[in-house]
């Protein structure tokens, strides 16, 4: 007898029983749409964040000092100038495109009447690429700013608005930093709560010679910004970093650093970690509905094996081998959960189209497949035991029920 | 050729069934010799509870017997495993069963073609040998209707054409008017006739003397041993 014998008897079974498949199926249908839209659900919430990530600055690494731990039996060193004149050697950190030291205080900074609390945040040009600021108006400090020890500054948002009035345009006004009288050349563009290491919208940003010169002294750094060449040369622009300054330092180990190295890079890793093991949870749960679906399959099937062990046994009376019944029931099973686990998919994409808050889910195909292979695999596994039964019924029981 | 050279559709030898062990057992045949040869009626008759249908179990191969040995068509049935069981009861053996056994919800022609489905004979053949197979029990027209469309008479008729269509060597009949009023009996005993008459063999149990009277041969079963009663075709007349 063929496959499609078998596969007609299959179906016969259960448009026999429509309202009973249908509900059986729709325990599988549930559980599928529960893994694909659970799953898209931990995927799209992985790219948003990834893209809010990567407006920090792609390629932006971050070194700040830190207190190395007791056991290093030192302080640790302050980053310095000489620190940052390393980082720039073309030929001992090939993969950094540029270094900026930077100096930052907080500072009041005050415009007639108005006061506003900012911190001052001093670098070279590059730390605009470098650091992803975004100018609002007027233009960054230039190179020739910073050789002639210009004070010029560029105001955060908040500040410009604190000092100037909701969305003004304060060029070419002159402030008091510390009392220090600077001219603004610019704005920033607002950047929002949140991003990166303070509000930049409180911050001020001004020529690292003018700062040092009138506000701070020439001393050591509170951080240097640095750009890799690209996304890809981030890694290994990070252990050229570290093996400059272990070496400038004397630190033997990485334990031992007296300074830290952050990078967008590593942001985004410790998220996508996180990320991960929230929608493998999430698909986990989803698994648990789909297993509840599969044991669903069982009892319904052996409910129908019960059911039509008199048909089983006229069957086995008119020559129908067990390969011939267990197949059919087999088949049933398989049928109901392909069926419900393609409705599923169908269902959970269709979950997918309502965006949620902010963003919206996206659907894994490896996970449609994932279902869809998993859905047959439960039809085979949750049915063997009813079809294994009916095959083994012996004719003369089943025909003996009435 | 004489009639003794015919060879046995039929061949028992010293046929037990025992269920249950020890104090509880219960001796459904005992040591039971049956023969019947081609082109043979054989009517088995007894009480209820007398071992007739455990007889006709272990003939139609829906159960082994304890001891004894079967010939089927010259063929051991203790060697056959459960699959060549089934192939033996596909080619060798038309059921009809007294509650008809059809599959409930399958037309008349889906139920005969079944057999041949699990034969392997292909779509059109099956039509074919299923729609000649109502033919002959006069229900063609019928083909379409669901069993729950049909009289009793006419169920039973289905069913025997659904025993007849693999063209098996033995019609195996349980009781087949037992559920059936007295106008649909002389039906399917005609049809009987009639196929005994067109050569085949038919062994039929009943507890009905005038259904038993309608075969060439009779035998009695009392509490599992069988008696050769002969022919009474004259005799319950």
């Amino acid at each position: 007898m063929s496959v499609v014998e078998v596969v007609r008897f299959a179906v016969r079974g259960l448009i026999a029983n429509r309202l009973r498949s249908l509900l059986t199926m729709l325990g599988i249908i549930i559980g599928i749409a529960a893994v694909i839209l659970l799953t898209a659900l931990g995927n799209g919430a992985s790219q948003y964040i990834q893209g809010q990530i990567a407006g920090l600055g792609a390629n932006s690494i971050t070194i700040i000092p830190r207190q190395p731990p007791a056991s290093a039996g030192t302080d640790g060193r302050p980053l310095t100038a000489a620190d940052a004149r390393a980082l720039a050697d073309p030929q001992g950190a090939p993969d950094v495109a540029s270094v900026s030291p930077v100096v930052t205080l907080p500072a009041p900074v005050d415009a007639g009447r108005a006061s506003s609390d900012a911190t001052v945040v001093a670098s070279t040009p590059t730390y605009f690429a470098g650091a992803n600021v975004q100018l609002g108006t007027g233009r960054a400090y230039t190179d020739a700013d910073v050789a002639a020890g210009r004070k010029v500054v560029l105001l955060g948002r908040t500040v410009a608005d604190d000092l100037f009035g909701v969305g003004s345009d304060p060029l070419d006004r002159d402030v008091l930093v510390r009392g220090v009288p600077f001219r603004v050349i610019g704005t920033l563009a607002p950047a929002g709560e949140g991003q990166g290491l303070s509000n930049p919208d409180e911050n001020v940003l001004a020529p690292l010679t003018a700062v040092q010169g009138s506000l701070t002294g020439f001393g050591d750094l509170d951080r240097i910004v640095v750009q890799a060449r690209s996304t890809e040369a981030q890694a290994a622009a990070e252990s050229e970093i570290n093996s400059i300054l272990d070496r400038r330092h004397g630190v033997d180990t990485p334990e031992e650093r007296d300074y830290q190295v952050i990078s967008a890079r590593q942001l985004a890793d410790v998220l996508d970690q996180t990320l991960s093991a929230f929608t493998l949870l999430l698909a986990a749960i989803a698994a648990i509905s789909l297993v509840v679906g599969g044991i669903g399959i069982t009892n319904i099937m052996l409910v129908s094996v019960t059911e039509r062990t008199r048909e089983i046994g006229i069957r086995k009376a008119l020559g129908a081998p067990p390969s011939a019944i267990l197949g059919q029931f087999l088949v049933e099973s398989i049928i109901l959960s392909l069926v419900g686990g393609v409705l599923g998919v169908a269902l959970g994409y269709a979950g997918t189209l309502v965006p949620l808050g902010e963003f919206q889910p996206v659907v894994l195909p490896p996970a449609v497949v994932a279902a869809v292979g998993v859905s047959a695999a439960i039809g085979i596994f949750f049915g063997a035991y009813p079809a294994r039964r009916a095959a083994r019924l012996r004719p003369i029981d089943a025909l003996r029920r009435e | 050729m004489t009639i003794a050279d015919v060879p046995h559709v039929l061949d028992v030898r010293g046929l037990s069934k025992v269920y249950g062990t020890g104090e509880t057992a219960v001796h459904a045949l005992r040591d039971v010799d049956l023969t019947v040869r081609r082109g043979e009626y054989v009517a088995v008759i007894g009480q209820s509870g007398s071992g007739k249908s455990t007889l006709l179990n272990v003939l139609g191969c829906l159960d082994a017997p304890t001891s004894g040995r079967y010939l089927l068509e010259g063929l051991d049935v203790a060697y056959l495993d459960e699959r060549q069981q089934a192939v033996l009861r596909n080619r060798q053996i038309g059921f009809v069963f007294q509650a008809f056994n059809l599959i409930p919800r399958t037309s008349a022609l889906a139920n005969v073609e079944l057999p041949l489905v699990y034969a392997g004979v292909g779509r059109r053949v099956r039509r074919e040998r299923a729609l000649a197979a109502l033919e002959l029990v006069g229900l063609s027209g019928r083909a379409d209707h669901r069993p729950n469309q049909l009289s009793g008479g006419q169920q039973q008729r289905v069913a025997v054409a659904r025993a007849l269509v693999t063209s098996p060597a033995l019609l195996l009949a349980d009781e087949p008017t037992g559920n059936l009023d007295s106008a649909s009996t002389a039906d399917v005993l005609g049809l009987f006739d009639r196929l005994h008459a067109a050569g085949r063999t038919i062994v039929l149990i009943t507890h009905d003397d005038e259904v038993a009277a309608r075969a060439e041969r009779v035998v009695v079963v009392t509490d599992g041993r069988l008696t050769e009663v002969g022919p009474r075709r004259v005799a319950a007349r």
